[in-house]
């Protein structure tokens, strides 16, 4: 059996490709989500893609991928303002606009008894992968990318210390909403193939593994990203041949490297 | 210490690759390691059409015969393609499905394999009406799905032609069978209502004349609504319904309901959306069906 014979189907090769630009992103966000402690928030934002197709359904969208991105923007916005403004703790916010906003997906989609229409989306569909996605992928790499150069230390101040970063002269609440969207778009854009469930994980593992073994922010960044990709391409050479769903594999793989890092790390006392 | 690290790093990596790559071959090798088989590959979208097609190619030496990985569960309405499916269809050369709408993926299929040649089984069939496509439940329309595809493999395999005429004829036959038995049941059956929890339902209900009344579609991941439930009960009060069709599987827990709220018996019968495979699958499970609704209506009358 040759090992790339799996290369010459046209939704290999796109998925292939979309693993490629994604998972590097992932791990160079998720870095930045996890130092700033918003894997809560990631995963809310996870959960509105349900609402978004949603919305998308009840106005007669055709491709719910628009109202999807267009609602978990503003999901991520408003979520941000509201969290700077209410007293009680973020993580409460966070669940009641999480637990809010799929209730009103299922409430929708649900409607007429017809959810399982819809159920391919908490699992993901590999297939779902066409060059069109890969372009927009693409487009958000390079934004992120940018971004990162731009904005990365000013971020990073932020996420340290409010107080300083105010005595620096960066302006807090709109980097932060510039993250949260750019965070959305991405989550948005890989999630009809990796699965409402799973996408969360992608976002976290590789970022909190590296964090296990990491001393300073180059290497933090250079092992998520490693974890990421690695896990991501294995993952979907694994799912092809023992058929399964190609976002959950990606999140085993993920995790036993989070064990392994986190047993090593505290054996080296890192 | 750093350089540890790194080591480290590099042989986790490794470790788990090979875990992976063990893993993945053990299951290659498990399932048996599909062999490339000379012939012509025909794929069938699911059960009713792969059991017709299984009867007409028997003992064939040119067809291989597949059916896509299809769900465990309920109908394929919702059906979403599989990596497996796109692998298997690329090598097809005849794509044999039931049509009508329910294989709801056949767009990207067309789109994905432009070459492919897709027969639709009950396309050639004289339906009362077109919404509903579970035709393989009457064993008229099934008998002319058989025909259909018999045809669209003599033209596909024309050297083995009079092989799946013949099986075909055979086959047919043994399905005359059943319709037999299905007219002597429409003597006691005809012009009464019937409440069915299956769209499928409504070709059983045809074939015996009888008048479906109410269709509530309980499917997998289906869940009804309290306003749902009384409608059905009033409808089956109302009408003075004494039969109710539902499958065991997703109608079970409504059955019980009905029974311990009405008069009406229910019939679980098997919508034969899936089965075991063998090739007389479909034979036994209508009788399997043809008996339970001969103890109902048999009942009924005493």
């Amino acid at each position: 059996m040759n090992f790339f014979s799996w290369l010459q189907y046209d939704f290999m090769k796109y998925a292939f490709l979309a693993i490629l630009i994604i998972t590097p992103l992932f791990g160079l966000m998720g870095t930045m989500i996890v130092n700033r402690k918003m894997a809560f928030f990631s995963d809310a934002l996870g959960h509105s893609a349900l609402t978004g197709i949603a919305v998308g359904v009840v106005l007669g969208v055709n491709n719910t991928s628009i109202s999807m991105v267009v609602f978990a923007i503003v999901f991520a916005l408003l979520l941000n303002l509201i969290s700077s403004k209410v007293s009680s703790s973020t993580d409460t916010v966070i669940s009641v606009f999480s637990s809010c906003s799929i209730a009103l997906g299922l409430a929708i989609l649900s409607q007429g008894g017809n959810f399982s229409k819809y159920s391919g989306i908490l699992v993901g569909d590999i297939l779902s992968i066409t060059p069109r996605e890969i372009w927009y992928l693409f487009v958000i790499l390079l934004a992120a990318l940018a971004f990162w150069f731009l904005g990365f230390n000013k971020l990073l101040a932020v996420s340290l210390n409010r107080t300083l970063a105010r005595s620096l002269h960066i302006s807090a609440g709109w980097l932060e909403n510039l993250f949260a969207v750019l965070t959305a778009l991405i989550v948005m854009v890989s999630i009809k193939w990796i699965g409402i469930l799973i996408i969360n994980a992608l976002l976290i593992l590789p970022a909190a593994a590296a964090k296990n073994i990491s001393e300073n922010m180059r290497e933090y960044h250079f092992f998520s990203i490693l974890f990421s990709v690695f896990s991501g391409v294995l993952g979907l050479v694994i799912s092809y041949y023992t058929n399964v769903a190609t976002g959950p594999t990606i999140a085993i793989l993920a995790s036993v490297i989070y064990f392994a890092t986190y047993w090593w790390g505290s054996h080296n006392n890192i | 210490m750093k350089k540890n690290k790194y080591i480290f790093v590099f042989l986790m990596l490794l470790a788990i690759s090979l875990a992976g790559g063990i893993f993945t071959g053990a299951y290659i090798h498990l399932d048996g390691g599909r062999q490339e088989q000379k012939g012509i590959h025909v794929v069938t979208s699911f059960y009713p059409v792969y059991i017709a097609a299984l009867n007409v190619a028997k003992g064939s030496p040119g067809v291989v015969l597949e059916n896509l990985s299809e769900p465990q569960t309920g109908c394929m309405h919702d059906y979403q393609l599989t990596p497996q499916d796109m692998i298997l269809l690329s090598k097809a050369d005849l794509f044999l499905v039931n049509g009508g709408g329910i294989e709801s993926f056949l767009a990207e299929v067309g789109k994905s394999y432009p070459q492919l040649a897709i027969v639709k089984a009950s396309e050639s069939l004289d339906l009362p009406d077109g919404e509903n496509a579970h035709v393989w439940m009457d064993t008229r329309y099934y008998a002319g799905m058989v025909r259909s595809i018999a045809e669209a493999l003599k033209k596909a395999d024309p050297a083995n032609a009079e092989l799946y005429q013949a099986n075909a004829e055979d086959y047919c036959e043994e399905i005359g069978k059943l319709t037999e038995q299905m007219e002597e049941l429409r003597e006691s059956a005809q012009g009464k209502s019937v409440v069915i929890f299956h769209e499928a339902y409504e070709y059983v209900a045809g074939e015996l004349g009888m008048d479906t009344v109410y269709c509530l579609d309980l499917d997998e991941e289906r869940q009804i609504s309290a306003h749902e439930v009384a409608e059905v009960l009033d409808e089956i009060s109302r009408g003075r319904v004494s039969v109710v069709f539902a499958e065991e599987l997703y109608g079970k827990d409504m059955g019980n309901t009905v029974e311990t709220e009405t008069q009406a018996k229910v019939c679980y019968l098997d919508a034969l959306v899936r089965g075991n495979y063998q090739a007389d699958s479909y034979l036994s499970a209508v009788s399997e069906n043809i008996e339970v609704l001969r103890q109902a209506f048999c009942n009924a009358d005493k």
